[in-house]
């Protein structure tokens, strides 16, 4: 199987979170003995590319992070100048988010479908998951540990084609969590992560605290 | 405040719209947006970690940022692509991040980001052309969540005077 995918995200490739995530899934799916192409709609310069691509594709993935409970602008830009197949191809989707219960992503999942549809594909799945906000943060192992886990599922798509097995859908993770998690996950907001974005602040030369208030 | 937001080059809906809050003394901003210069998120956050509040993006929607904050309502109007708002509408919801700090914190069993200012603005849609309006609904409703804010729900063209009845 030859795939063709898209890198959705708006970041440029150097900190775009979602082609780290790729680089482990495609790492995976090659060693199923797949191919794939791959695309970034962040870079304009490649939009015609992409969509030739798209025409003579029969499996299509995108990938892509999710903004404001669905698709990035620029994603949707793109999109707006594809010519809908109505053909056999497949399409699939890896959506990715900061935010790390699954029911975060539901809502932007259900537009993924319809924008299949709408394309003139058939849809094969979504492979949901969150809590990518650091992948840029960190570099190395720290960074592999957030990222690895996309590797299994590169494998998982390279040998069936598409994210509906029982396998893809508990990679999500938990929809919510208990309520003891949220007060252990609550305290670490007010604390660690706090003084970790506070710090990260501070390497990118910010100057202001971050509840600033501009205007 | 009610800002209303024309993301299309569709003059006339705004026109029939001042006409429909003038007939029920509703005032409004209106900015008619659809030729300015509004690009997307970059998902650089700047905005969240670099300079705070503020978006780095140097074109005009920093402009109208500013209106956002101090705006008790504010209305997208927008056309739409593929089912749903098209580029030029979706590019407006995602460049509110700044409303929104980097903390987090959960709310209703949710994580949730640490609104900035104390002002909550609500958000409603009008759009033009085809959509799938009930997913749209669903949308602006968990759109809004976002922004702890409420959804003034969705309409079309042909509905103004029903969005109008939700301006006050």
């Amino acid at each position: 199987m030859h795939v063709l995918i898209i890198n959705g995200s708006p970041r440029v490739k150097q900190y775009s979170n979602t082609d780290k995530i790729l680089e482990k899934f495609t790492a995976g799916l090659s060693e199923t003995g797949c191919t794939f192409e791959q695309y970034e709609v962040s870079d304009r310069k490649q939009w015609d590319s992409i969509r030739a691509a798209f025409d003579r594709n029969e499996n299509i993935l995108i990938a892509l992070p999710l903004y404001v409970e669905c698709i990035p602008g620029l994603l949707m830009e793109f999109l707006e100048t594809l010519t809908p197949k109505n053909d056999d191809s497949k399409m699939s989707f890896i959506l990715q988010s900061g935010f790390a219960e699954g029911i975060q992503l539901r809502c932007g999942e259900e537009y993924l479908e319809m924008l299949a549809e709408r394309l003139g594909c058939k849809y094969v799945g979504t492979l949901v998951k969150g809590d990518n906000f650091s992948i840029r943060m960190f570099e190395g192992k720290q960074q592999e540990r957030l990222t690895l886990r996309y590797k299994e599922m590169g494998v998982e798509f390279g040998k069936e084609g598409n994210f509906l097995s029982e396998k893809c859908r508990a990679f999500t993770g938990p929809e919510v969590f208990s309520a003891p998690m949220r007060i252990f996950i609550g305290i670490m907001f007010k604390t660690v992560v706090k003084n970790g974005f506070k710090n990260t602040a501070l390497k990118w030369g910010c100057t202001k605290p971050l509840d600033y208030r501009p205007y | 405040m009610i800002l209303v937001l024309n993301t299309t080059t569709d003059r006339e809906i705004t026109e029939i719209l001042r006409n429909d809050m003038n007939a029920k003394g509703i005032t409004a901003e209106v900015v008619e947006a659809g030729e300015l210069r509004m690009g997307n998120c970059i998902g650089c956050n700047h905005c969240w970690l670099k300079t705070p509040g503020e978006c780095t993006v140097k074109d005009d929607f920093p402009e109208i940022f500013k209106k956002i904050v101090h705006a008790d309502q504010l209305w997208v109007i927008s056309d739409t692509a593929l089912g749903f708002l098209d580029h030029k509408g979706k590019n407006i919801y995602d460049r509110l991040i700044p409303l929104a700090t980097m903390y987090l914190c959960f709310k209703e069993g949710q994580m949730r980001h640490v609104m900035r200012y104390d002002r909550r603005t609500d958000i409603g849609i009008i759009y033009k052309g085809e959509a799938d309006r009930e997913y749209l609904k669903r949308w602006n409703e968990r759109a809004t969540l976002n922004f702890d804010c409420h959804s003034l729900g969705v309409f079309n063209t042909e509905e103004l005077k029903e969005a109008v009845s939700c301006m006050y």
